[in-house]
């Protein structure tokens, strides 16, 4: 069979997003397959971190999906918004129109979107807002934290040296406390690692708008695939966190979730590659009805 | 600005063509050549910036993937240095087609440097200028460095990788050895007459470039202190933008 073909396009109102579109070959491909639109990760451009878009792309193209690797506006080769709405409201906004722009020029009707890290969050984000999205896969999203994560993240660095020679040399963040007479806990303390988000997830607000995007999908009948990394350690570091974060949504079986262990946050090693992509091909190949499934 | 995919049906690569804004004097036209692996990733945001100022200078600008890398067709392991030599010339076709060009220039960007210069060597007639920034200058010296932070990187994260790839991208032996007998000076090059070399940091190993582009009427080497536009830039993924290195390359073209 000959590598699925690609073809370059500019989308929405303004032709002003980059896009690239891996066909699935005709002799693979499902009419009614949803379309996988996937969407940068952080500011890289729509090839992804060490090209796993498009690795990712041929390879489900290969598998019968119709691919979109896309940047969104103002990042990669694609131009800005010339509104002033705010980075959140403008990246859904962009999903919208490229949506808009596939069902006017493709006939898509139903698509899961596809993201890492900041391109996960927008995916469940925009996801309960249109009927059109069937699945959302979610690389590293952002997961506020819970009791079973503070439990682990302690045991594990009651196990490394390296806290225990912070206590000793007066570099714990403990110290600082202590010294400052602040009673606030350490962790409010602290400060981001360069490049982190700032620590806010917790803010009852944030975790009240993460939990009605969750609803608002499953609530949709979306379905969810959550792959978590160890490399987020400040942020999740057990497979169920996401189930424990939002209790008051009723995932059921609309989500799975998996947990990488000796991974980073960008699928760096081609072993993680194969796995990821090994993994999202299983997800992909049912559950969306039709002879999609009985293929 | 045109995305699009051009060359042989076999071999297509994947391109931004961005139109000249200002169209009035004389037509030029440059193509870019970017690093690969993980500098490619880095400094894609510094080459996009630079094509956009090039284009509101007066430039056609034709920046582009190499076969097996970005959005090109092909896996990076079957890509070899020769083939990417021969991706610039198809560039360059490309741009003097697309814009009515007799000639063009040329500008790359770390290993992009170092191929740029073998591909103006190979294509004399049909360059104007050539700028190389940063260049390679010994692919054993960049395969070593990149060696060291894929083992700093994995031993943060507890990983193991293959002997054939190198921080994600697929590095087989043959292209290890290809990469490793690189060196920027050797076979001597053919030299523009227009001919810029910009670094962001003063090498010991500049000194040989310098001595070789002293002997070529209108080649100069530039030093233009800032952060490297292929190294990660606060866990961000992305390189920083060299904002003044940018802006002194376009100043020169367009002198």
């Amino acid at each position: 069979m000959n590598p699925p073909a690609e073809q370059t396009l500019l989308l929405g109102p303004r032709q002003s997003m980059v896009g690239v579109i891996t066909s699935a070959p005709e002799p693979v491909r499902q009419a009614d397959a949803p379309f996988v639109v996937i969407l940068n990760a952080g500011i890289i451009h729509r090839i992804g971190p060490n090209r796993l878009h498009v690795l990712m792309a041929r390879a489900l193209a290969t598998a019968g999906f119709d691919v979109l690797r896309v940047d969104l506006s103002g990042l990669g080769d694609s131009e800005p918004r010339p509104d002033s709405l705010s980075p959140l409201d403008a990246a859904l906004a962009d999903i919208r129109e490229v949506l808009d722009t596939l069902q006017a020029t493709r006939q898509v009707q139903r698509v899961v979107l596809m993201g890492l890290c900041s391109g996960a969050d927008h995916s469940v984000i925009y996801a309960g807002t249109d009927p059109r999205v069937a699945g959302v896969v979610l690389l590293d999203p952002s997961i506020p934290r819970t009791p079973r994560y503070y439990v682990q993240h302690y045991a594990n660095r009651l196990l490394q040296m390296r806290p225990w020679l912070n206590l000793a040399t007066g570099r714990h963040p403990l110290w600082r406390m202590f010294r400052h007479r602040n009673c606030q806990p350490v962790e409010a303390q602290l400060e981001p690692a360069p490049g982190e988000p700032p620590l806010t997830l917790e803010h009852p607000e944030v975790r009240a708008f993460l939990q009605n995007a969750y609803g608002r999908a499953v609530a949709q009948g979306v379905r969810l695939l959550a792959v978590m990394t160890a490399d987020r350690e400040r942020q999740h570091n057990y497979r169920r966190q996401l189930f424990d974060a939002f209790p008051q949504v009723p995932f059921g079986a609309q989500l799975r979730l998996e947990y990488f262990r000796h991974c980073d946050h960008t699928f760096t090693t081609r072993t993680n590659q194969q796995r990821l992509m090994g993994l999202v091909l299983e997800w992909m190949k049912t559950g969306w009805g039709g002879s999609v499934d009985r293929a | 600005m045109t995305p699009l995919f051009f060359g042989e049906r076999t071999r297509r690569l994947f391109g931004l063509y961005t139109p000249a804004h200002a169209r009035a004097g004389r037509q030029r036209g440059i193509v870019l050549c970017p690093p690969w692996g993980p500098e490619y990733l880095r400094a894609h945001r510094s080459l996009h910036q630079l094509g956009r100022l090039l284009a509101e200078a007066g430039f056609h600008v034709l920046r582009f993937d190499y076969h097996g890398t970005g959005d090109s067709a092909g896996d990076q392991a079957g890509a070899t240095l020769e083939g990417w030599v021969d991706d610039i010339g198809t560039a360059l076709d490309e741009l003097k087609d697309t814009a009515g060009l007799q000639r063009v220039g040329l500008l790359g960007l770390r290993l992009g440097g170092s191929l740029a210069l073998r591909a103006a060597t190979r294509r004399r007639r049909d360059i104007d200028a050539l700028v190389l920034w940063d260049p390679v200058l010994s692919g054993a010296d960049h395969l070593a460095e990149l060696r060291r932070l894929e083992a700093q990187a994995l031993d943060t994260h507890d990983m193991k990788a293959d002997p054939d790839e190198l921080l994600g991208f697929p590095l087989t032996p043959t292209q290890a050895l290809e990469l490793q007998a690189l060196r920027l000076l050797e076979p001597a090059p053919a030299w523009p007459a227009r001919t810029l070399v910009t670094v962001s940091q003063a090498l010991a190993d500049h000194a040989a470039l310098r001595e070789a582009l002293g002997q070529v009427p209108g080649a100069a080497l530039v030093e233009v202190p800032g952060q490297p536009a292929w190294i990660e830039d606060r866990h961000s993924g992305a390189g920083a933008v060299p904002v003044r290195q940018l802006q002194g390359v376009v100043q020169w073209l367009n002198t």
